[in-house]
């Protein structure tokens, strides 16, 4: 039982190019740590890193209390699924299943053990003398797990290992890979683009962008607390309506465009350090499911758009004349942040989108008031984006 | 497999009109000018020699006789001045063998870390190799010559300069870049070394590379014609090609119908491993349009 | 966590060693061997076009400098006799392979079809690709041979209706060279042919698909589908082709040396009479290292093409 700790890892590709800037990382003895973050944001780079397929350019990275920085992946008794499963077409299941095992030389009745036990975890069992090129998707997704459980690894590295199912599979294989995982108990590092995945399977996430660590936390804190404006916009779907305001002189109100909202001096007991931004430009978000149409309280007047019927609700896109903040995957430069901004301002009209009860009556092209639960808000830095708490 | 089918919409249209017989009389056509030549081969091996040298005549199957394969299968076993036909097939067989074998194996390798290691320097190899693909045998052919003119008249040197060839080594290369690294990957995961994985991970996911390659140089070396006549003067290494070229160039009056039965004994075996893995064949010449 | 640190440096360097060493060990053989019998010699034949050495001689070795190049372009007798050879190989590469590259697609697009009849046409196209140049050359000595016993000749007379008269096909100034590109073609067209065809696989079916909704005919479809889809592997036949027909050898040896007059002499075989028949290696030398830098150069060309088409 072990646990894979990296301490201030980098990785510098021969052609100068920084993929991972100084990464500090626990997954606990158990833990399912999933890394989540945009294409190209290094999270496949840092697994990688932790297998040994790709060498660690500066800092450790340890397993089990031992350094393996120069270990061979197959030193490192870790087990990996890949995303297209690169199950050996050569082999049947059982031979993929038992190729790590003949390697390390365990005897034939331990092998034929171990196979039988992870094929019925896995309802395996009758495809065993088949070849992998004959099965389906969510087969060969099963032996790649075979393969990763019979090793009764250190700890088990997924790369993106639902994006090749269809839909309706992977939030299947969801649940059974989450069950494997508790069933062994091994701390585990789970790569992914998709953000439901991260946040329905992680014990824990780790936002990743541009190679920089964002924040490690439950789902839940992620998306309450978010620590900057690319965590709160990456988390969540719809993804949370981010606004330039001005808080004015005196606290009382947040202006927001032509309108203004009430922020109450609850706010600054709840956000002590948005006292310093008085008079200053802010961005606020706003989570969709925040806005309604009936209740009470601030209201933001906004000219609907389209309306997406999801049967449970309805997601109402509007908008405001207001400046929306745009946040951009990789931490691009300022100019093009800025050009992107005035591309924005054109089509500003519709970003915004609410969350609210089914067959309420609106209709596009209507201006409604959307009630604000200015509790929930959240406040972030203009230049840093960090959150005001 | 994919030579074997056909672009899907002309075959649609065509199934739905009656038989393309335009198509269909100019293959046939075309099939009996590139036939022909093949026909008068193995009807002629059958003719005695003023038949098989006879105008039109000289094609109508009449008067068939074994003569000429009896005299060939008596100097099959016996030795004269001319060389045996065993020790022509023998060398030709034992030159092929150590061509195609050796090559498998010296070029699978340099290709594979050509394609996948990483070592200084890679760059530059790249290049060497595909230069060298370029350069054809017959410009290096004198050089070669006198480099090796102390080994003449064995069956090794007939062999050594066609093991390693830099084309064979380009083909596994491009072979070897374009399978999925991450099977390698799992296997070095699963904690086999560099050896071990080539051998049992991505040797047999590269048995179409490995036939390719196989039956390219296997034809190659068997019509190999120059090489075995600069190195060659006594009829004991003489490849077959070399013994046939011999009749062609030499006989004044050349006496055809033995002639053609010792050409249908030189192409027979190539022709019955054609026919047999035909598929391979023509897969191995196709996976040469890859490289453009 | 003393000891670990000080295990460290040590334990990556033999790490590195190890996997360049396991590089190292699988390209020495294959590249060594690419070395020692293509790379040296080819350098060696500089070598020996820029020095005289009379083979069994105790004359030493002399260098000449560019003697045996101005030779090529200058020396009355040989001037002629390489020229009119590089002239051969022109027109044989300049006949041989627009016919082949044609042929070898017109039969491509008509074998790219299904059923038995077209696989057994597909076999007999490709079959002279596995027969080895002395036998083709065996063959067609025969076909060609002179006077109304030899096979073309006896057919033409049946074709004509005994208006033909038969000719020395491979003794005739003017028939020999055509002669050997004949069965040159014969041997080499299915191999292009085969290339063809994958390229023509290639081409997705939703192409044409597209075209036929667009409303084109069949000879539409061919020039707007078929066509540019084979762009590429036509460049590549063509290339190849060429190259191939700059290596004329076995054919001209075996059935012709050359002969007559010169009318079918090649480069490569002036190239292997000079330095192995007359033993005047330096001359030999020195017109391989000038067929070497055509053949150079025709390929910088073809990658030129293609990369253009690539951008």
């Amino acid at each position: 039982m072990s646990e894979i700790i990296l301490r201030d890892v980098s990785k510098t590709y021969d052609n100068g190019y920084q993929a991972i800037h100084q990464i500090d990382l626990t997954v606990r003895e158990g833990e399912f740590m999933v890394v989540v973050g945009p294409s190209g944001c290094g999270k496949s780079t840092l697994l990688r890193m932790v297998a040994g397929l790709e060498t660690v350019s500066d800092g450790e990275i340890s397993i089990g209390g031992e350094v393996v920085n120069d270990f061979t992946p197959g030193e490192r008794d870790l087990a990996m699924v890949f995303q297209n499963y690169a199950l050996y077409p050569h082999m049947t299941v059982e031979k993929n299943i038992a190729y790590s095992l003949r390697l390390r030389k365990l005897s034939g009745q331990e092998i034929q053990r171990r196979v039988t036990e992870a094929a019925e975890i896995l309802s395996l069992t009758d495809y065993l003398k088949q070849r992998p090129g004959r099965l389906s998707g969510g087969q060969r997704q099963r032996v790649a797990m075979g393969r990763a459980i019979v090793r009764e690894p250190k700890a088990f590295l997924m790369d993106e290992p639902l994006s090749n199912l269809d839909a309706k599979l992977r939030v299947q294989m969801r649940s059974e890979i989450l069950q494997i995982q508790r069933r062994v108990g091994v701390a585990t590092l789970y790569v992914t683009h998709d953000q439901v995945e991260a946040m329905t399977m992680g014990d824990r996430v780790t936002v990743l962008r541009a190679g920089v660590l964002q924040q490690v936390d439950t789902a839940q804190t992620l998306y309450d607390r978010p620590h900057n404006v690319f965590v709160a916009s990456f988390v969540g779907s719809p993804s949370m309506n981010l606004l330039y305001a001005t808080l004015n002189g005196d606290g009382t109100r947040l202006q927001v465009g032509s309108q203004s909202l009430a922020v109450s001096a609850e706010t600054f007991v709840r956000r002590p350090t948005l006292r310093a931004y008085v008079g200053r430009e802010v961005i606020v978000g706003i989570r969709p499911e925040d806005l309604t149409l009936e209740g009470a309280g601030e209201t933001l007047v906004g000219r609907i758009g389209h309306i997406e019927a999801l049967g449970s609700e309805l997601i109402v896109h509007f908008g405001l004349d207001a400046r929306n903040y745009v946040v951009e995957d990789k931490g691009g430069s300022a100019e093009e942040v800025e050009e992107l901004l005035e591309e924005t301002a054109l089509t500003q009209h519709v970003r915004n989108v609410a969350r609210v009860a089914p067959r309420s009556s609106v209709t596009t092209g209507d201006a409604v008031p959307f009630h604000v639960s200015m509790e929930r808000a959240h406040f972030f830095d203009l230049s840093t984006g960090e959150s005001i708490w | 497999m994919a030579v074997t089918s056909t672009v899907a919409p002309l075959r649609r249209r065509r199934s739905r009109r009656s038989v393309p017989w335009g198509a269909y009389s100019l293959l046939a056509v075309f099939t009996i000018l590139f036939l022909f030549p093949v026909y008068y081969l193995i009807i002629g091996s059958f003719e005695t020699p003023s038949e098989a040298l006879n105008g039109i005549q000289a094609a109508a199957p009449t008067h068939l006789t074994l003569a000429n394969y009896h005299s060939l299968s008596q100097e099959f076993f016996s030795s004269t001045i001319t060389g045996s036909l065993r020790g022509f097939y023998t060398v030709s067989t034992l030159v092929s063998l150590i061509v195609v074998a050796g090559g498998l194996v010296v070029n699978s390798l340099a290709g594979y870390a050509l394609a996948r290691m990483k070592f200084r320097g890679h760059r530059t190899l790249l290049l060497l190799v595909i230069v060298l693909v370029i350069i054809p045998f017959q410009a290096i052919a004198v050089p070669l010559y006198y480099m090796l003119s102390g080994m003449r008249n064995t069956v090794v040197v007939q062999a050594l300069p066609f093991i390693g060839s830099a084309f064979s080594i380009y083909l596994f290369y491009t072979f070897f870049l374009n399978l999925p690294p991450q099977l390698e990957e799992a296997a070095r995961i699963d904690g086999a070394g560099p050896w071990r994985t080539f051998l049992q991970i991505i040797l047999p996911n590269a048995k179409p590379a490995f036939a390719s390659v196989a039956i390219l140089s296997f034809i190659q070396i068997w019509s190999s014609y120059l090489w075995p006549l600069m190195m060659t003067s006594q009829p004991n290494v003489y490849p077959l090609s070399i013994a046939i070229g011999n009749l062609v160039k030499q006989q004044s009056t050349p006496n055809y119908g033995e002639m053609f039965a010792f050409g249908v004994l030189l192409v027979v075996p190539m022709a019955a491993f054609f026919l047999v893995f035909q598929r391979w064949f023509i897969r191995s010449v196709a996976s040469l349009a890859v490289k453009g | 966590m003393a000891t670990l640190t000080t295990q460290l440096p040590q334990r990556r360097r033999r790490r590195v060693w190890t996997e360049s060493r396991v590089g190292l060990t699988m390209l020495i053989p294959g590249i060594g061997l690419i070395v020692i019998f293509m790379l040296i010699p080819f350098f060696y034949s500089i070598w020996l076009s820029l020095h005289v050495e009379i083979v069994g001689s105790n004359i030493p070795i002399r260098s000449v400098g560019l003697l045996f190049y101005r030779h090529l372009f200058s020396d009355p007798i040989f001037r002629g006799v390489f020229l009119k050879s590089l002239e051969n190989n022109g027109i044989f590469a300049l006949v041989v392979v627009p016919i082949q590259t044609g042929l070898a697609m017109f039969l491509a697009i008509l074998v790219n079809r299904q059923g038995a009849f077209v696989k057994f046409c597909r076999t007999t196209f490709f079959l002279p690709v596995v027969f080895p140049m002395v036998l083709t050359s065996l063959i067609w000595k025969a076909i060609l041979a002179p006077g109304p016993a030899g096979m073309l000749n006896a057919v033409l007379r049946i074709i004509t209706f005994g208006h033909f008269s038969p000719q020395y096909w491979l003794g005739n100034v003017h028939l020999a060279l055509p002669s050997i590109i004949l069965l040159s073609v014969w041997q080499g067209t299915g191999f292009q042919m085969v290339i063809f065809l994958a390229g023509l696989q290639g081409i997705p079916p939703s192409h044409y698909e597209a075209a036929l909704i667009d409303g084109a005919n069949r000879w539409q479809l061919f020039r707007d589908v078929t066509l540019p889809g084979l762009r590429n592997t036509t460049i590549f036949v063509v290339m190849v082709t060429t190259i191939f027909s700059l290596q004329l050898f076995d054919q001209v040896y075996l059935l012709t040396q050359g002969g007559p007059l010169n009318a079918t002499s090649s480069v490569m075989y002036l190239a292997v009479s000079q330095a192995y028949v007359a033993n005047n290696v330096g001359q030999g030398a020195a017109i391989s290292v000038v067929l070497c830098f055509i053949i150079l150069l025709l390929s910088l060309i073809q990658r030129q093409v293609l990369r253009e088409r690539v951008d």
